[in-house]
């Protein structure tokens, strides 16, 4: 069974369509990457995925696992076993990141039928993962996001990530802003929780992240619409010859 | 029934009928409290400060003075006994319940006394302040404490003492005070150099109508230093109206922290004069108001001399058809240069039905001064709730988060563990949700 099937998705924002008729299959474990210039919808199909009620599907259908998708509350997509990594991150002053994680932690683990994590058990969970992507640990007691770099941001996301361990991320330009260590550091975060059994969508904008992590698919995204698919290949083919050629032919 | 608030003098014949055996100083105040009340009775539209509140089953009854004191109620003898390390005074109904009071091993240099000994013990210092700095005019609800009080507390702290522990004074009502008033009275003086935190608070049993009107005094001598936690915590179906007055001497520091979460119409106007140089004012506020509660904090803070510093910062979380008041004046007299003056409000609407009226009010007679106000209204951030939901955290939970999130700040300020502690609490119950707060905290 495929892990995700996106078909003719179309979707809208504030009443103006943004993507017009996506198809995408992911099967466990594979890694697929989205590209494409600004404003072409990847943002719009991450949030429609993770079920932000600001973005309304017009038509088309997402199976997740056998599952409708789009009925899903946006909680219930993460218990299920969904991530998205935003590729803006919310500051939430107020809320430590310790209560905010270990809430998310129990609420999957509830919806699983385990009981919620002791204390201890959580703490070490956290500090192993906070290695996987060399996180200062002083962050973990701040405020959600808040006061962090953009580096220190995406970190979070995919520390976060790691804790959770979803079986579909969705990662949102994660590599955009990112100097090379850090680009390295999340990437091999990312290399370090490839399974069988998890897939990723890649989001990004630069083709440089598909040489620290490798797609098994790359699609090119413009203006709403899935225009060529194609192996990794098909990045260096776009690093040459830039988004110019598919967006002709889309328009 | 006709509006007793138009015949405003059952309230006159009421006190006429208490036959009083008094010092004269102390008969005279109460007759200026019930002419200032008969003056202007029960507040209405057209008072300007008065204009949002909407005093309905207020007037339609006579809320008579209870008259003995009252059993605590079960439910709230653990408010009775809130902060436990500390010095208490218990009073039920307005009156004094003996029995809960601790007083055992007062330091030197504090006075902590039921005011109705004090005005015969102390004479002298209640002479000199009692009812001489809380202004009337503006307050029919301090007039009528002024004139009807039965009891309370007077805390005289000598000059140089620095008071360790807390002053508890708590004042509840008991099931007996159903449709009736009590006029809880505190004087506070802190003398030169002296420091001292007073917890003030307020609580009922929820399913009936009472009114309580509690006016506080406190005069801050040069570079002392008096912390005031003002709890207001009453009954669901409660009326509770009062005030705060403070006078700033010079360098003295005043810090009020305020918590609004309960009754029916609750309003507390707070007063705080800054007459020395140098003096200092903090005043904090929380109100949460839940559906059909109205809470209003009023507060007039006056830059009467030079080089004082007053920040004032006001937080309120609504839900239902809840509906709130900040009004907040800075006055800055015209001597009163270097003054520096903040003031935030802001309103967290947790439902499209609640209604936060917020209004700063600067008037600024001097030119070399730093004036800052802000006021905000609105509603949960959704792209924080979206962000903790696709995390797997459930839409009432992270609507808890983020509300608490908002209100945090102001239980960091509070500055007592137990007391902080039992707000958290109180705001755990109002938020949406089964966060645990005691984590969160
Ligand atoms: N919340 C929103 N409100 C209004 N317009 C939006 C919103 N989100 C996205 N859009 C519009 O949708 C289009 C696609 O945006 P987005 O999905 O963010 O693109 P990308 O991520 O590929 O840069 C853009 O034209 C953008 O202006
Ligand atoms: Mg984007």
């Amino acid at each position: 069974m495929a892990m995700l099937e996106i078909r003719n998705l179309h979707a809208a924002v504030e009443g103006e369509e943004i993507l017009k008729g996506i198809n995408l299959t992911m099967n466990p474990g594979e890694v697929h990457a989205i590209m494409g210039p600004n404003g072409s919808g990847k943002s719009t199909l991450a949030k429609v995925l993770a079920g932000h009620e600001g973005y309304q599907v017009t038509a088309g259908q997402v199976i997740y696992e056998g599952r409708d998708l789009l009925e899903l509350a946006p909680e219930e997509r993460a218990r299920e076993g969904l991530f998205l990594g935003f590729q803006y991150p919310v500051e939430i002053p107020g809320v430590a990141n310790t209560y905010f994680l270990k809430a998310a932690v129990n609420a999957i683990r509830k919806h699983r039928g385990e009981s919620e994590m002791d204390a201890m058990a959580f703490l070490k969970l956290i500090r192993e993962r906070m290695k996987l992507v060399k996180m200062d640990e002083a962050l973990f007691k701040r405020p959600v996001n808040e006061g962090f770099s953009g580096g220190e941001k995406k970190r979070n996301e995919i520390f976060q990530m790691a804790v959770l361990e979803p079986k579909l991320a969705i990662l949102d330009e994660t590599d955009s802003g990112l100097d090379i260590d850090a680009l390295r550091t999340v990437s091999e975060g990312v290399n370090a929780l490839r399974s069988p059994a998890r897939s990723f969508l890649l989001i990004t904008h630069y083709q440089r992240l598909l040489n620290y992590i490798q797609p098994d698919f790359v699609h090119v995204l413009v203006k709403g619409q899935i225009v060529k698919s194609g192996g990794k290949e098909l990045a260096q083919e776009l690093e040459q010859s830039g988004y110019a050629l598919f967006e002709e032919n889309a328009a | 029934m006709s509006a007793v608030a138009e015949a405003t003098s059952v309230y006159l014949q009421e006190f006429r009928e208490l036959g009083r055996d008094e010092p004269a100083w102390l008969s005279q105040r109460r007759e200026a409290g019930i002419q200032a009340f008969e003056a202007v009775g029960f507040p209405h539209r057209r008072m300007e400060a008065w204009r949002n509140l909407k005093p309905g089953a207020l007037t339609q009854q006579h809320f008579r003075a209870a008259d003995a004191v009252g059993a605590v109620p079960m439910a709230l003898a653990p408010t009775a006994a809130l902060v436990p390390d500390a010095w208490r005074l218990v009073f039920v109904d307005g009156h004094l319940s003996a029995g809960h009071a601790v007083l055992d091993d007062l330091p030197e240099g504090l006075t902590v006394r039921p005011l109705r000994d004090a005005v015969v013990q102390d004479g002298a210092m209640p002479e000199a302040h009692l009812g001489r700095h809380a202004v009337l005019d503006n307050h029919p609800f301090a007039g009528l404490n002024s004139a009807f009080w039965a009891d309370g507390a007077l805390i005289d702290v000598a000059p140089g003492t620095v008071v360790d522990r807390p002053v508890v004074l708590v004042f509840l009502s008991s099931e007996s005070a159903a449709h009736r008033a009590s006029y809880p009275r505190v004087l506070v003086r802190a003398g030169e150099h002296a420091e001292i935190r007073i917890i003030q608070m307020h609580a009922g049993p929820d399913a009936l109508p009472y009114l309580v009107c509690p006016v506080t005094e406190i005069i801050a001598e040069a570079n002392s230093s008096v912390r005031l936690n003002h709890i207001q915590e009453e009954g669901a179906a409660a009326f509770h109206l009062g005030l705060v007055h403070a006078e700033l001497a010079r360098d003295a520091r005043l810090h009020v922290h305020g918590l609004s979460d309960g009754g029916k119409l609750a309003r507390t106007d707070i007063f705080v004069n800054l007459a020395g140089e140098g003096a200092d004012a903090r005043l904090d506020g929380l109100y949460l108001v839940g559906d059909g509660q109205y809470a209003d904090y009023h507060t007039w803070v006056r830059h009467q001399a030079g080089h004082c510093s007053s920040q004032q910062l006001f937080k309120g979380v609504l839900s239902g058809k809840a509906e709130s008041v900040f009004d907040g004046l800075i006055h800055v007299h015209k001597g009163a240069q270097k003054t520096d003056s903040r003031q935030q409000n802001r309103n967290l609407l947790l439902s499209p039905r609640a209604l936060a009226h917020s209004n700063p009010r600067l008037e600024i007679y001097a030119d070399d001064v730093k004036c800052a106000h802000g006021s905000t209204v609105g509603e949960l951030d959704r792209e924080a709730l979206f962000y903790l939901r696709s995390r797997g955290i459930g839409e009432n939970d992270a609507r808890g988060l983020l509300t608490f999130a908002f209100a945090n700040e102001m239980l960091q300020l509070i500055g007592v563990e137990a007391l902080r502690d039992h707000v958290g609490q109180r705001l755990a119950a109002f938020m949406p949700g089964d966060a645990t707060v005691k984590e969160l905290l």
